[in-house]
């Protein structure tokens, strides 16, 4: 039972970030660092946006993967 | 459609191209054949390869049929034409990959115990009666049949660059019949097993093509290098009030144009395929690393520099042929057209061949849809039209014989359409509206999201609210269509996915109904959540 909560727990931190991912990143998000109008950003020579976009993508990359591994692993073996 | 003419007359490519296609041909007829030898002859056989596909396979269908040639020529494209903010919609890709095990196992778990086949088997096992079967078969076909057609034109076009003018019917007959005789001999199996080598060719000619060009232009330093000459507006967001390209409409299309390619009749007969959500949650893995890799770091690359390298004549003006760099027609061609141009001189031989891989990877990211959706097409016309409505007391080599005419008549009359289309004034305005319908399919086919979430997880929902929530999400998708024209239905378009907006319509009459009318019988509910433990 106790482990179920922890699991509960962990699915809703998961989904939490996950959501946030997409507003951050493809989302509102991006406003942050290269608005309409606004001067072209470079981190390390490199369009600022690409970087956001494949940093996000990697966040939700991770929560997909901590999810299989920590989550639906487990379900599937109660199953 | 690709201008490979131009680029296979510069680039002095030889007979390696084709030389490629022959042997790409010949694999596809022989795993065909292969699938045909171990098939059981069986329905379920036929249609879900006996329920036991493993990992490599299922994962690697799912992906081949997620991505059709339009995409794979499109994405680049669209990063030529509108920047950097294109790029962000490569993170609805692992949105669909938590969907292949969050709605793809509840799926086959059902599958597995209730023998189902088609997506109308679970909605209406679940909900009762035949009209709910009706309107998940409509929405069903209003995405396959469309997809079909647009697929085979793709495949005549590129017979037709590559082999001459007068070679765009031949082309599509040709690339038709090797892909309706492994459909037919071999069912799922011959679809999957073609798919593996396809899905192979696509993501490692979407990757190697970004790598290729990274190589061509002096590595990392000097490629970016190129990029930031790009103008200030290929290098920002975009305004809604311009473009598309905001941040509003790419978060609603990472949330939900993904779901609508995941719960398309061919993806939801893979999830009943599959032979256990291990199988499932490795697939939703390895979709959700690998599939975005492919195009962040390999073709979408290729369509941002090629904004650099190959820039409009004037960016401000609309991107057709007389405003392009010569030889490039339209921003899909991008893509083709710098590798054709690019990689042989920079690495001769093996350059070559990897043009060569790249071309056929479009041809066969166009087949892997076409063949998915024409086994699907058959399944659905079968299972929820003719053995619920014709034929109820149908044997199953009956019902398995009907599949496989379908498919025939399917793709006859998706190469009549598509060669009227090339030949005649009526067909041209025909495709028109199939290709206006192309870009609506993913909109309709979301509107079975709502009523699977619902099954898998809420099981609050009533047979009449689902009914009316999918007719209200595919009636939405369908005004916006007819009103196109109007100044509202634009800007609406550009600040929200259609297919999220039909989808928010779909749940609030569906929650609405479902508080008024008859519930699903408790002992009923109770036995799918049985079944789904």
């Amino acid at each position: 039972m106790k482990k179920e909560s922890k699991r509960g727990k962990l699915a809703t931190a998961l989904i939490v970030i996950f959501l946030f991912a997409l507003v951050m990143g493809p989302g509102p998000g991006s406003l942050l660092i290269n608005p309409h109008g606004s001067e072209p950003k470079f981190w390390l020579g490199v369009p600022a946006l690409y970087v956001w976009a494949v940093f996000w993508f990697f966040v939700e990359a991770g929560v997909i993967l901590i999810a299989a591994q920590f989550i639906w692993k487990k379900e599937d073996k109660n199953g | 459609m690709v201008n490979l003419n131009f680029f296979l007359s510069r680039a002095d490519l030889g007979n390696t191209p084709y030389v490629v296609l022959i042997i790409y041909l010949i694999i596809l007829l022989a795993l065909g054949i292969f699938g045909y030898i171990r098939s059981k002859g069986t329905e379920e056989d036929y249609y879900l390869a006996g329920r036991g596909q493993g990992l490599l396979v299922t994962s690697l269908t799912i992906m081949a049929t997620f991505f059709s040639g339009v995409a794979l020529l499109g994405f680049p494209g669209m990063v030529y034409e509108n920047g950097v903010s294109a790029m962000f919609i490569a993170l609805n890709l692992p949105v669909a990959g938590a969907a292949v095990y969050l709605l793809g196992n509840g799926i086959r778990k059902l599958g597995q115990a209730r023998g189902y086949v088609t997506p109308g088997d679970m909605i209406a096992g679940y909900y009762g009666g035949s009209g709910v079967r009706i309107v998940v078969a409509i929405l069903g076909m209003l995405y396959v049949l469309p997809y079909i057609i647009i697929q085979i034109k793709a495949g005549g076009g590129l017979a037709q660059q590559l082999f001459g003018e007068n070679m765009f019917n031949l082309g599509a007959a040709a690339l038709s019949a090797v892909t309706l005789l492994y459909v037919l001999v071999g069912g799922m199996r011959s679809v999957a097993w073609t798919d593996v080598l396809q899905g192979i060719l696509l993501l490692s000619g979407a990757l190697l093509a970004g790598i290729a060009v990274i190589i061509s232009l002096g590595g990392i330093e000097p490629f970016f290098s190129k990029v930031a000459d790009l103008d200030a507006k290929q290098l920002t967001m975009h305004d809604p009030k311009e473009s598309k390209w905001n941040p509003w409409w790419i978060l609603t299309f990472c949330l939900f144009a993904s779901l609508a390619s995941i719960v398309q009749p061919a993806q939801w007969m893979r999830f009943y395929a599959a032979k256990s959500s291990k199988t499932l949650r490795q697939s939703a893995m390895i979709f959700a690393i690998i599939l975005p890799s492919c195009f962040l770091f390999g073709v979408m690359l290729v369509g941002l520099v090629g904004r650099a390298v190959h820039p409009p004549i004037d960016p401000n003006l609309e991107l057709v042929a007389s405003n392009l760099p010569e030889g490039l027609n339209k921003p899909s061609q991008i893509a083709v057209f710098m590798l054709g141009d690019q990689l042989p001189a920079m690495l001769g031989g093996l350059g070559i061949i990897l043009v060569s891989v790249i071309m056929v990877a479009i041809m066969a990211a166009s087949m892997s849809t076409a063949d998915s959706n024409l086994h699907a097409l058959g399944g659905v016309l079968t299972r929820d039209i003719y053995d619920k409505f014709i034929n109820p007391s149908a044997t199953e080599k009956q019902r398995t014989m009907v599949g496989r005419i379908v498919i025939v008549l399917a793709t006859g009359l998706a190469l009549l359409v598509v060669s009227l289309g090339e030949n005649t004034e009526f067909g041209k305005g025909l495709l028109e509206t199939i290709m206006q319908f192309f870009f609506l399919a993913m909109a309709f086919s979301c509107q079975l999201v709502p009523p699977a979430i619902d099954i898998l997880y809420v099981r609050k929902g009533t047979r009449a609210g689902a009914i009316a929530g999918m007719c209200t999400g595919g009636a939405v998708v369908l005004a916006t269509y007819l009103f196109s024209e109007k100044e509202a239905t634009q800007y609406l378009k550009r600040i929200i996915d259609l297919g999220c907006l039909a989808i928010i319509f779909n749940v609030v009459v569906f929650t609405i109904v479902s508080t008024i009318t008859k519930k699903v019988d408790p002992s009923h509910i109770e036995r799918f959540k049985r079944d789904l433990s």
